[in-house]
């Protein structure tokens, strides 16, 4: 349904563009030669008409070809772009993940103390400083004045631990890319650790003698999981938008890149394939985050089927 | 022994009183008021004007030449005159964005909640459609279609960030339509206007004020991103966004082109964010109690 409305309303913007992809900037074509160029790219017919014609295509993956690429397809620079995309966005989250899990539960741990502190500094400046500021500042310090790393690229400066991943040119966008959502997380933690810290099943946990990593690991842990998974959840389709300027910056071919291209060139098919994929990935993660909560939670299984 | 003294204070005075113990959001509130200092009277303090080209005088180092302190870009512009004039177009864009989701949101959402019916479920639809989606991204798109500028970019952002304030309003004026008080109203013949005007917006009033502190970095970082990626206002116009986007072409040589402005835009986003912390602990206190 979403998709649908989503689908109807960035078609009929496109449409509505005044000038198409086609116009007579660069000198004039025979209007026999244009009308068949609209002719193959199926811009002569009503715009209802291209619409079903469209989304029929699309459910078979076919998103057409690409106007500033034409010897490709769509479907084929999107599959190879969106690789990079993934395993950008991956190993961000990886490590975005675990760092601001751990950074989190130490300060919970250590709450009030210089190092909880220090935590919620570098996490509220993570938060609210944006990641190409940070990209850039990176790039001042690491690539141009040490010159330790590649300034952009991805897996193309040749020093690499697997073949072709974790390379030297991996660290810098991955650094940048996962500053955010790590200190949202660790924040994240924190809060959820500091409150099930002060339970009182934890308390009683304590008192008949468990030692303290049982405490955290069983008792914990386990229920300071909650929150984070909405973190998670929230998290992640942020990280699409986030790799527009990661990869812009970088100079990384990956999906958000040829979005910014395809905008800026008007490129009806480009567009549509990555508005509609963004779309039912943003589902598709909203749906795995509710499936997530009900197996960490079983209260939530058997508080009936109400999780909207 | 002393009893401490009952004193009466309004909830003004209790928030004021919270906001100026912390610490933190003092120094956001110095922050914002410098950069709107600096907005304010662009024209006294810069000591060039932010379009003026000297092409003698193109891509100096800081301090290299006595009337540019803090160099000059790629066309010979002093740096410094163009980042003070970029404070004013973030504020210029923030401001009116958020005025004008003030202006559609609030009283949407607070018909919406109120009175229910059809209304509310075509807003909740639009809601619904606008929320499955990352909000930078549709900016992207209805920029693409309205072409750039200052103006397009004042109304895409618009676009999304009015839904914020729908939503909020709706979800406030929903949960206190049903209080005592607004029974009470009812029950003496106060007209539904009336209620809504007099009771139910004054009360929803804080959780709004927060969203529109927290709505006014997020549109400085939405400007400075979209000009980054050179989808943001169009060229004679300092916007620390795009002075970032182009200094990443010079970033071997001339650091200074990247590094300022992306101070400036850190600096901003620090101070709001500071002080709509602060906002929130002073005109919310439940909410810190449940953090």
């Amino acid at each position: 349904m979403i998709l649908f409305a989503v689908s109807v309303i960035v078609f009929s913007l496109m449409h509505s563009v005044p000038g198409g992809p086609f116009d007579e900037r660069k000198g004039r074509l025979p209007a026999a030669a244009k009308a068949n160029i609209l002719k193959k790219y199926g811009l002569d017919q009503p715009v209802w008409k291209q619409y079903m014609n469209y989304m029929s295509h699309a459910l078979r993956f076919d998103f057409g070809i690409p106007y500033q690429r034409p010897h490709t397809t769509v479907a084929k620079l999107i599959g190879k772009s969106w690789l990079i995309t993934v395993q950008v966005g991956l190993t961000t989250i990886f490590f975005a993940f675990s760092i601001g899990i751990i950074l989190g539960i130490y300060a919970a741990y250590h709450q009030n103390t210089w190092i909880d502190n220090f935590v919620t500094f570098i996490s509220s400046l993570g938060v609210t400083v944006p990641n190409f500021v940070v990209a850039m500042w990176l790039i001042l310090i690491f690539a141009v004045h040490y010159n330790w790393v590649p300034m952009g690229g991805w897996g193309s400066s040749g020093q690499c631990l697997f073949g072709k991943y974790f390379c030297t040119d991996w660290i810098l966008p991955v650094v940048a890319y996962a500053i955010a959502p790590m200190s949202l997380v660790a924040r994240y933690t924190r809060a959820s650790v500091v409150e099930v810290m002060g339970e009182e099943y934890v308390r009683t946990a304590r008192a008949k003698g468990l030692n303290e990593s049982k405490v955290m690991r069983r008792h914990v842990f386990r229920n300071a999981q909650i929150p984070m998974i909405t973190a998670l959840g929230t998290e992640i389709p942020n990280l699409i938008t986030g790799s527009i300027f990661i990869e812009s910056t970088f100079r990384i071919n990956g999906l958000g890149k040829y979005f910014v291209t395809s905008t800026l060139n008007r490129d009806y098919p480009m567009i549509m394939a990555t508005f509609l994929l963004v779309a039912l990935l943003w589902g598709i993660i909203y749906l795995l985050t509710d499936i997530a909560y009900t197996l960490i939670d079983p209260r939530i299984r058997l508080g009936g089927s109400s999780i909207n | 022994m002393s009893v401490p003294l009952q004193v009466h204070r309004t909830f003004l005075e209790d928030a004021f009183r919270r906001f100026a113990q912390n610490r933190l959001a003092l120094i956001g509130l110095v922050l914002v008021l410098l950069i709107i200092f600096f907005a304010v009277f662009a024209h006294f303090l810069a000591p060039f004007s932010y379009e003026k080209a000297r092409f003698d005088r193109v891509l100096l180092m800081p301090f290299q030449h006595p009337e540019h302190p803090l160099g000059t870009d790629e066309v010979g512009r002093d740096y410094l005159s163009r980042l003070i004039y970029g404070a004013r177009t973030s504020l210029i864009v923030s401001l009116s964005v958020q005025g004008i989701s003030l202006l559609i949101g609030l009283p949407v959402g607070a018909i919406a909640g109120y009175f229910g019916g059809k209304f509310d479920y075509v807003i909740c639809r639009v809601i619904d459609i606008m929320t499955a989606f990352p909000a930078l991204l549709f900016t992207i798109l209805i920029i693409s279609v309205l072409g750039g500028g200052l103006g397009t970019i004042v109304i895409a952002l618009s676009l999304t960030s009015w839904i914020i304030i729908a939503r909020i309003t709706r979800a406030q004026v929903l949960s206190l339509r049903e209080l005592e008080y607004c029974i009470a109203a009812r029950s003496i013949g106060a007209s539904e206007w009336r209620i809504l005007m007099r009771h139910l917006l004054p009360n929803a009033m804080s959780p709004i004020l927060i969203a529109v502190s927290f709505g006014i970095p997020a549109v400085i970082f939405a400007e400075a991103g979209l000009s980054f990626l050179g989808l943001g206002v169009n060229d004679p116009i300092a916007s620390w966004g795009k002075m970032v986007g182009v200094s990443n072409a010079y970033i071997r040589v001339y650091w200074h082109l990247a590094l300022f402005p992306t101070l400036a835009i850190a600096i901003t986003m620090l101070g709001f964010s500071f002080l709509g912390d602060g906002l929130r602990d002073a005109l919310d206190p439940k909410q810190k109690i449940q953090k």
